[in-house]
């Protein structure tokens, strides 16, 4: 699997990031790095403890982190939850959670199938 | 030239032979006298040895002789005549004679002859001279025999004793066996190299030594001589005897018969008739000599051997750079006639080539003179002189060219370029020309990593228009035509760019035995298909010439009746000046074009310059995007529509997008071509302005920015004059609680050359800035949403201190957050501005630059 296949399969943008970060090796480095990134953590474990602020602060660098990577898709879902929970909880909150977590699985999924036919 | 090879060929060999042969001479000579030199020595030392022998041996004789005469004078004293009786006296004799060891011994008388008293009877060889001496009272030795045979020497003194018959005796011999003599002269050793013989007056023998067995010495010398030589043998014989005759010493070397060289000595002997003859055989010395000879002979050989292996030696290398020179000479000498003839054929298709337009020059000017009064006869004359006048100057600008080439001074020079420039000029110059022909003409421009670049600009423009004018004339009308620039990572390393320029035309084509002679001089394919197409010939090895001076390659693919490529690879020096910074506000903007590379790179460019831009790839989709664009109202800022689009066309295209989404929206109309003809019915259909090919950042810069209004002039463009800020000297504290956005941002801002620190959250960051030295930071990179302490409250806090950067320092946002209220919100809580996520490296460059100069320069 090539990182252009793996980028294809979890639904991003690989294109826009090899233009902006200018290298695979650079990309391929930081997005097997996501794979140790505790936002994801951070925004679930708050949810359940309905600590919506710091779920709100989760979600935003999930947001912040695919926009650096380029991961479209988990942008466009972590990107509407952050602004479902900006002004506190909300009740589209719980079903663009389940869409970010379904968004971040597929992910997260690409990026260990990489990992592995790459490792 | 051949002749004078052979010539030095056989001067060498001759002074090589006559060499050896006056090497030879001289060792043969010097051997030879050498020799004989030897030789005579020899015989000296010889002559001088016999000298000695025969004195010496002389001697002995005389001492022998002398002792033996004593001892019989003794016999004589001890018997003194008369003091006993005649008996007694006799006895006496006898006994006395007895005990000295004679062998005989008798009493002498003239008148009455011997009378024996002692001893066996023993009779002289050659009585008469004895007895002579003895008459006379001499004393005397003769030879004798004796009864048995036996030699004897006989010798008498003079001596008066009564005789038995009564009479008085004159002498009294005594004799004894003459092997005394022998004895006593060592005459028979065998060991000593000489030998000697005692001769008489008659050469017969007294002693005998060696092998010696005739009678008389002279029959020996005969004989030695045998009979052929007895000339030579009685002349020697001769010399002898008269020497003997005379008594006088003899010495002559002599060599008998096969006999071995012998020197003879010859000497007489004293109170005797007798000689001593020395012989000095010369065979065990020749022998030495002869040994000693050949060992010289030997080393003289070697020597002569060495000397000579030496000069031919030396000849031989002497011959071999000779002839060595010869070739090259040979070599020179060709090479200077194909270059001479290489001229003349260059001369000849000159004069031919120069010939032709002059002609027409000469013709139509004698046309016009006839045809003064007819303006339009003289126009036309005039026109046709104009362009032959082109032509031949053409033509000689070549001429010049190439001499130039062909003696080396052809130099290069490392402009700095603009290959947008060199691409926009070319276009220009050759656009007319394919109008003319009607011929469709392309631009493609991709992957531009340095668009500036050192090159000669004169020379690429040369090679450029040598191709493009080169695709013109052999495509035939409603051909096609395109050039392509590209570029790619260099091979020569981070400071070069490998540039790729491609010319392509559908025109005649050439045959593959024309491709492989196209980059040599005067060549022009000879055929009818040709026959009409103008041209020195001299546009291709020019080409070809200056693209190897620049260190490049130029290649083709052609096949007759499908047209040709033209591919030329330079790699050319980046320009070593940053870009000119280049920022338009961040306008949203779409491209159409059927090209989807040019779509690409004018996005990329157009993102460089701070545009937010899409593509689509023709018309129907295009204002499909646009309508698009104003319902989400985000309306495109700008839209670049290329003229030749698939289906319906660009001006098509902007008609329906001036119905569609009002009159609002710049459309700028992208071509390669000269727009004059369409201007008028693009500027109906509603489109603003023209952008041509090849779209560079520059060119898409400088053509867009008259759109920007009066509230968004780009901050890097109000003061140009100012010094550029150096990024890679700062140091800037970046706020970032996230790990792998903090190593993103690093990996990305280290590129300028920034040293980065970085604070995990809000609060660390301000006590990180409170802690730090005036002027330690230069600007901050604040994350807004973090842990313990936000950006915002950062900020305030940062801004509330009491440090001397505290106010001014330049904070600038980077969030995901990207609405509006959100950058108001930075700009509230005393940030500069606000970046939004993902990281835009040159965004982030282009905002620290500008703070930090507003800021210096507000400290000035």
């Amino acid at each position: 699997m090539t990182l252009k296949e793996c980028y294809d399969a979890m639904g991003a943008n690989y294109e826009e990031v090899l233009g902006r970060l200018r290298s695979e090796k650079l990309i391929q480095k930081f997005a097997l790095k996501f794979l140790d990134d505790p936002s994801y953590d951070l925004l679930v474990t708050s949810m359940e403890a309905e600590d919506y602020a710091e779920a709100f602060r989760g979600a935003h660098t999930i947001k912040g982190v695919c926009s650096n990577l380029g991961f479209t898709k988990l942008l466009a879902s972590s990107s509407a939850l952050t602004e479902a929970l900006r002004n506190g909880y909300t009740p589209e909150a719980a079903g663009l959670l389940e869409k970010t977590k379904e968004d971040y699985a597929a992910t997260i999924e690409a990026l260990r199938a990489f990992q592995n036919t790459n490792s | 030239m051949k002749n004078n090879s052979t010539t030095t060929t056989r001067f060498l060999k001759f002074s090589l032979a006559a060499v050896v042969a006056l090497c030879v001479l001289i060792f043969a000579c010097l051997t030879i006298y050498s020799d004989k030199e030897t030789k005579k020595t020899i015989e000296e030392v010889g002559t001088i040895y016999m000298t000695g022998m025969s004195e010496r041996i002389t001697m002995h004789f005389d001492t022998a002789i002398d002792y033996r005469l004593s001892q019989l004078e003794n016999v004589v004293e001890n018997c003194p005549p008369g003091l006993y009786s005649n008996e007694t006296l006799w006895e006496r004799l006898a006994a006395s004679a007895e005990a000295r060891e004679f062998d005989y011994l008798s009493l002498y008388s003239a008148e009455t002859g011997e009378e024996r008293f002692y001893g066996g009877n023993v009779a002289v060889s050659d009585p008469a001279p004895f007895y002579q001496s003895m008459k006379a009272g001499e004393k005397k030795v003769a030879v004798a025999e004796s009864a048995t045979g036996i030699r004897m020497l006989m010798m008498g003194i003079p001596a008066a004793y009564p005789m038995k018959n009564g009479g008085t005796s004159d002498a009294v011999l005594a004799a004894l066996p003459i092997d005394y003599l022998q004895r006593m002269l060592s005459l028979d050793d065998n060991n000593s190299l000489v030998y000697c013989h005692v001769i008489r007056r008659d050469g017969s023998f007294v002693i005998r030594s060696g092998d010696a067995f005739r009678e008389s010495y002279f029959d020996r010398l005969g004989a030695m001589f045998g009979g052929k030589d007895s000339e030579e043998a009685s002349q020697h014989i001769k010399d002898l005897q008269d020497a003997i005759a005379a008594r006088e010493n003899y010495s002559n070397i002599f060599t008998a018969g096969d006999m071995e060289r012998s020197h003879i000595y010859c000497t007489p002997l004293p109170s005797s008739e007798w000689y001593l003859v020395t012989v000095l055989p010369y065979g065990e010395l020749d022998n030495i000599v002869n040994n000693y000879n050949h060992q010289w002979m030997r080393t003289m050989l070697g020597g002569c051997a060495i000397v000579l292996v030496a000069l031919l030696l030396v000849f031989a290398r002497y011959f071999a750079i000779t002839r060595q020179q010869i070739i090259q000479l040979e070599e020179l000498r060709a090479k200077a006639e194909r270059a001479s003839q290489a001229k003349s054929e260059f001369l000849s298709n000159m004069s031919h080539d120069i010939r032709t337009p002059m002609n027409a020059i000469v013709g139509m000017t004698a046309i016009a003179i006839a045809n003064l009064q007819n303006p339009q006869q003289v126009q036309n004359c005039l026109k046709k002189i104009s362009l032959s006048s082109k032509h031949l100057l053409g033509l000689i600008n070549d001429v010049l060219d190439m001499s130039k080439i062909e003696s080396g001074k052809l130099t290069l020079s490392a402009d700095l370029l603009s290959l947008r420039e060199v691409m926009d000029s070319i276009v220009n110059i050759v656009q007319p020309q394919m109008k003319a022909k009607n011929q469709k003409f392309d631009v493609f421009i991709h992957n531009i990593i340095a668009e500036n670049v050192l090159c000669d600009g004169v020379r690429l423009n040369q090679v450029l228009i040598n191709l493009l004018s080169n695709a013109i004339k052999f495509t035939p009308e409603g051909g096609e035509i395109e050039i392509a620039l590209s570029q790619e990572e260099s091979k020569k390393g981070a400071d070069y760019v490998q540039v790729n320029i491609r010319v392509k035309d559908t025109g005649i084509g050439m045959t593959p035995e024309f491709q492989k002679r196209i980059f040599e001089s005067f060549v022009r394919e000879d055929n009818t298909r040709v026959h009409k197409t103008e041209g020195t010939g001299l546009g291709m090895s020019i080409t070809k010439y200056i693209v190897d001076a620049m260190g490049g390659a130029i290649d083709l693919t052609s096949a007759p009746g499908k047209g040709t490529e033209f591919r030329v690879t330079l790699d050319l020096a980046k320009a070593e000046i940053t870009e000119q910074e280049m920022l338009l506000p961040t306008w949203k903007m779409l491209v159409v074009d059927d090209d989807e590379d040019l779509c690409k790179s004018a996005v990329n460019s157009l993102r460089e310059i701070g545009i937010d831009a899409e593509w689509t790839m023709d018309g129907e989709s295009a204002v499909q995007k646009a309508i698009h664009q104003i319902q989400c109202r985000e309306p495109y800022h700008i839209i670049l529509l290329d003229w030749k689009l698939p289906g319906m066309d660009g001006i098509q295209t902007a008609r329906q997008l001036r119905q569609k989404c009002g009159n609002d929206v710049p459309i700028l109309l992208i071509s390669a071509y000269d727009w004059g003809e369409i201007e008028e019915e693009a500027r109906e259909a509603g489109i603003c302005g023209f952008i041509s090919k090849p779209l560079f950042k520059s060119t898409l810069f400088y053509s867009l920015r008259q759109f920007i209004g009066d509230g968004d002039i780009p901050a890097t463009e109000s003061a140009p004059h100012r010094e550029r800020v150096d990024l890679s000297t700062r140091r800037v504290l970046l706020a970032e609680d996230n790990d792998l956005n903090w190593e993103i941002a690093e990996e990305l801002l280290s590129e300028l050359g920034l040293s980065l620190e970085r604070a995990e959250n809000g609060q660390i960051c301000a006590e990180m800035f409170r802690q730090a030295e005036p002027g330690y930071y230069d600007a901050v990179l604040m994350d807004v949403r973090m842990p313990v302490m936000t950006g915002y409250q950062a900020t305030e806090a940062i801004r509330a201190m009491d440090h001397p950067d505290a106010k001014d320092i330049p904070i600038i946002a980077m969030t995901a957050d990207a609405f509006a209220e959100d950058m108001q919100k930075c700009l509230d809580c005393g940030m500069n501005a606000h970046v939004a996520k993902p990281i835009d490296v040159d965004l982030v460059a282009r905002l620290l630059i500008k703070f930090i100069e507003e800021r210096e320069e507000g400290r000035r």
